[in-house]
């Protein structure tokens, strides 16, 4: 069963999604959570975003997709293939999330409906933007599920979320958030809740699926490692403000900022050798 | 499967749940109540008469043989007295009424429709107030429709029903004459004379549960509410319809659905205080009577059937939750 | 203490971990783990979710009673030890927890949180419980006159300390900790590592350091055990597991754990140092 493709725009000007001076504030907690941030993002390129809690990178996912809230107040611009998408009515951001805009959350057993079994709740993302009738959207949810290799698919579509692994679980998000093709992936902390195996199986599916759909990505993640070897540009935050931004190579072999180069030297790495304090009563 | 041996277990407990309570009222009835004998009789009774009485009601059988006889009745229904002034009580034999001279189990089961109706349409009436309300004042969250709902349903918990019922009476019935007295005719002969009857009584009932309902489904939606698959749903592009009632009420209505059964069960043994006021002849209000001329075995016929209903209510939940709740239902990897 | 040479603080052997699943069967979370410990010593456990690293952990210190096996302290069996000598065997085996938040109890003080081991053990402490925990807070960075606060007035970083200094507070020989940096962001998990490694130098405390995360064990653990789906696969010197990896699932395991591309890498050291020898010649 093919998945339909959406009609590209015609007449685009400029990026497919620019984000220039996003600064979202509560007036009433008095707190700035994000604050002149810019980045652009292309079809088929990666924009990684870096930071520690309390930087403000989930929060900027949340105000591109205009699902921050209550008590928030935003400025700046985030234009979608041109169309601003800040200040647009509820009822027009609904016709691009899951559709053109799509997210993956961390956690996929609390993101995903115990109720409902995975295949409807794939379907439900297909059904709401492109209509059908159950049936043919069950097919479709099928075919998602092989395309992010569950094996058995065509049986496991009508099991339920707790039925599956974490890793397994996560795949039902990614073909959830890719079954109406969308333009933009926006994947905060995908990785981060599952076994470093497990990772390593997502992130190169996510690539493959990457290269195959020719969507852009917005990658949030707190793991430098991971973000070394997913995105093709970085923006680094602390505390809602760009500390630094450039080309993951850029960032990597000559930060500039001392907050990156902090976070680099408190990053473990593998091969580190460490000194440590000497046993008592000696060991091998 | 691990479904079927759960439910046999359930099953075989709620056997024996009901033969403790079976035993349970006997038991009570038997060591608490006044020599049912004397009773029967009458203010004119000489003591042979009495003996004569309770020689024929198997009274002075010592306690186990005399619940014996109670229980094989139940199966096998039971004769009461010997030779000609034998009185048969066919099986299932809840009891017999000598004041009234009838079989108790016939008595309760011609009135079980007044109850029935009185109960279905409660039912009906306090979930639709109760979950729309509910959901309404969860979606509203400290709005003041959201605080008014609150602080009606926690009037309709506390106010007394009879004191509703005898208010509501006035107020529609005398002051406003809206509607006629509530005189019960057969919802065959007169279908819109059955529903002005029932009105009121309904409307009692389902205050207070609906106030109940309202506040559960409330508490339960707020909580669904912030759960991570509801940013999901939002993240996916849908609208708020289906948001609200697909994925916030389904997992708040499960808890709900179980308490309704088991509550609703409850009301089949009877509303005495609605029916009484109300001067329906259900099975509650022949509890009241009952009570009022001490006649035993129906009192204990009514007990039974209740906790038999409350029972079996409970199992059929049981049952229900496994259905409703999937991860009840199969089990995760 | 009199326990010779040969004899090291911990020994745990044919540790095994059932529990009942159904009614026939039954499920083996841990699967005959064994392995010793020295003083001043660090056992990193690592594994991925479901090895049993976790529920091993626990067994040691005793929060769940394994099925089978041994656990010998400091030369004796304390497998089994109920009462006042599993009392007094708690006062040497501390516990840090994952979540400082979830672990420590909201409603209490700073001060009621870290000497309640104290009172717990029955301590006398010259100059009294709260001088022992004014120095366990000095100790773990912790602003002493912050002793009347509740953990949730603390950052992530600074609670887990609360737990740490708790843990220390009774001075045992061993502490366990069981991913008590996984929910910290990684500058404050430099510092709460560099915390742990001081803290061992000047107290001598044993370590068994569960996590996930094999980069941060590299950070503190002399020795490693890897499991597996409750089995022991592999274990040995750090260096050994970490460069010379013998068994399979350690290598998939290393293998998948994802690395900064190591050419940025050196090429950000050589202009480091470029600069440093550039700015020490002006």
């Amino acid at each position: 069963m093919k998945l339909t493709t959406a009609p590209e725009p015609d007449g685009r000007i400029g990026a497919m999604l620019s984000v220039e001076g996003l600064t979202v504030t509560f007036p009433a907690l008095g707190s700035r959570v994000i604050d002149d941030i810019n980045f652009t993002i292309e079809k088929g390129k990666t924009i990684g975003l870096v930071g520690e809690s309390g930087s403000g990178k989930s929060m900027t996912s949340l105000a591109i997709m205009g699902l921050l809230p209550e008590g928030a107040a935003v400025e700046g611009s985030v234009s979608y293939w041109g169309e601003q998408l800040l200040g647009n009515p509820d009822s027009a951001m609904r016709r691009l999330r899951g559709d053109r805009i799509a997210m993956i959350f961390q956690d996929p057993l609390s993101s995903l409906n115990p109720y409902f079994t995975v295949g409807f709740q794939i379907a439900e993302a297909y059904r709401t933007h492109r209509g059908g009738s159950r049936r043919q959207a069950r097919g479709v949810a099928v075919e998602a599920m092989r395309q992010v290799r569950i094996p058995d698919a065509e049986r496991r579509v009508d099991h339920y979320p707790h039925q599956f692994s974490g890793g397994m679980r996560q795949r039902v998000m990614i073909a959830m958030a890719l079954v109406c093709q969308p333009d933009l992936i926006i994947a905060d902390e995908p990785t981060t809740a599952l076994d470093v195996t497990v990772q390593a199986q997502i992130l190169t599916l996510m690539s493959d699926l990457q290269d195959s759909t020719g969507a852009g990505m917005l990658f949030i993640t707190h793991d430098l490692a991971v973000v070394s070897d997913v995105a093709d540009s970085i923006v680094v935050m602390q505390r809602g403000k760009t500390v630094e931004q450039g080309t993951a190579e850029a960032i990597f072999s000559w930060p500039e900022s001392d907050y990156t180069r902090a976070l680099l030297a408190a990053t473990p790495r593998l091969d580190d050798i460490v000194d440590l304090p000497e046993p008592l009563r000696g060991t091998r | 499967m691990t479904l079927l041996p759960y439910l046999s277990k359930r099953f075989l407990a709620s056997v024996i749940t009901l033969l403790a309570v079976i035993f349970l009222t006997f038991a009570v009835f038997f060591w608490l109540t006044p020599d049912p004998a004397a009773n029967i009789c009458g203010q004119t009774c000489t003591p042979d008469q009495i003996h004569a009485i309770r020689e024929q009601l198997g009274l002075n059988q010592p306690f186990l043989k005399q619940f014996w006889a109670f229980l094989a009745g139940i199966f096998a229904g039971r004769a009461y007295g010997a030779g000609a002034t034998a009185v048969q009580c066919s099986a299932p034999c809840i009891g017999f009424s000598f004041q009234s001279g009838t079989n108790v189990l016939t008595t309760i089961i011609s009135r079980l429709p007044v109850t029935i109706s009185l109960a279905a349409g409660a039912a009906v009436l306090w979930l639709l107030v109760g979950i729309s309300g509910g959901m309404i004042s969860a979606v509203k969250k400290g709005t003041w429709w959201d605080r008014g709902a609150m602080m009606v349903s926690l009037g309709g918990i506390s106010l007394p029903n009879y004191f509703v019922a005898l208010v509501l009476q006035y107020l529609l019935v005398v002051k406003l004459k809206l509607l006629p007295f509530p005189t019960l005719v057969p919802f065959s002969e007169n279908p819109s004379g059955w529903f002005k009857a029932y009105l009121m009584p309904w409307i009692v009932l389902a205050l207070m549960y609906a106030a109940t309902y309202a506040r559960l489904i409330r508490a339960n939606m707020l909580d669904t509410m912030g759960e991570n698959f509801m940013r999901t749903a939002r993240a996916k592009g849908l609208a708020p319809a289906p948001i609200l009632f697909r994925h916030a009420l389904r997992p708040s209505l499960t808890p709900v659905v179980s308490l309704f059964g088991v509550e609703f069960a409850t009301l089949l043994g009877g509303a005495l205080i609605t029916e009484t006021v109300f001067g329906l002849s259900g099975v509650g209000k022949l509890a009241y009577d009952a009570i009022q001329s001490n006649d035993q075995p129906v009192i204990m016929g009514v007990t039974l059937v209740a906790a038999f209903a409350v029972i079996i209510a409970n199992l059929l939940v049981d049952l229900a939750y496994s259905v409703l709740d999937p991860r009840v239902r199969v089990a995760s990897r | 203490m009199s326990f010779d040479d040969h004899t090291p603080l911990l020994r745990v052997q044919n540790l095994v971990k059932e529990f009942k699943q159904s009614a026939r069967k039954q499920f083996r979370a841990v699967d005959d783990v064994g392995f010793d410990l020295s003083q001043r010593e660090t056992l990193g456990v690592v594994g991925e979710s479901g090895s049993g690293k976790s529920t091993t952990a626990r067994m040691v210190a005793r929060l769940i009673d394994p099925t089978s096996g041994s656990i010998e302290f400091q030369g004796e069996d304390v497998t089994t030890r109920t009462g006042a000598a599993l009392r007094h065997f708690r006062g040497n085996v501390q516990v840090v927890f994952q979540d400082p938040y979830s672990s420590l109890n909201p409603r209490h003080t700073v001060e009621q949180i870290i000497s309640a081991p104290l009172r717990y053990q029955g301590r006398k402490v010259s100059g009294g419980y709260r001088k022992a925990v004014k120095e366990a807070m000095d100790r773990v960075g912790l602003n002493p006159d912050h002793s009347a606060r509740h953990p949730m007035q603390f950052s992530g970083g600074q609670a887990q300390r609360i737990g740490i200094a708790r843990a220390l507070a009774v001075e045992p020989k061993l502490v366990i900790c069981d991913e008590a940096v996984s929910a910290l962001d990684v500058s404050v998990q430099a510092q709460v590592l560099d915390l742990l490694r001081d803290l061992q130098r000047e107290h001598d405390f044993s370590y068994i350091f569960v996590a996930h995360d094999l980069a941060v064990v590299r950070q503190i653990a002399h020795k490693v055990a890897v499991m597996s789906a409750g089995r022991l696969v592999e274990q040995g010197p750090r260096d050994a597991i970490f460069d010379n990896p013998q068994h399979e699932y350690t290598r998939t395991l290393l293998s998948a754990v994802p690395r900064i591309n190591p050419e940025w890498e050196s090429a950000r050291k050589s202009r480091d140092e470029g600069n440093l020898t550039a700015s020490s010649g002006n």
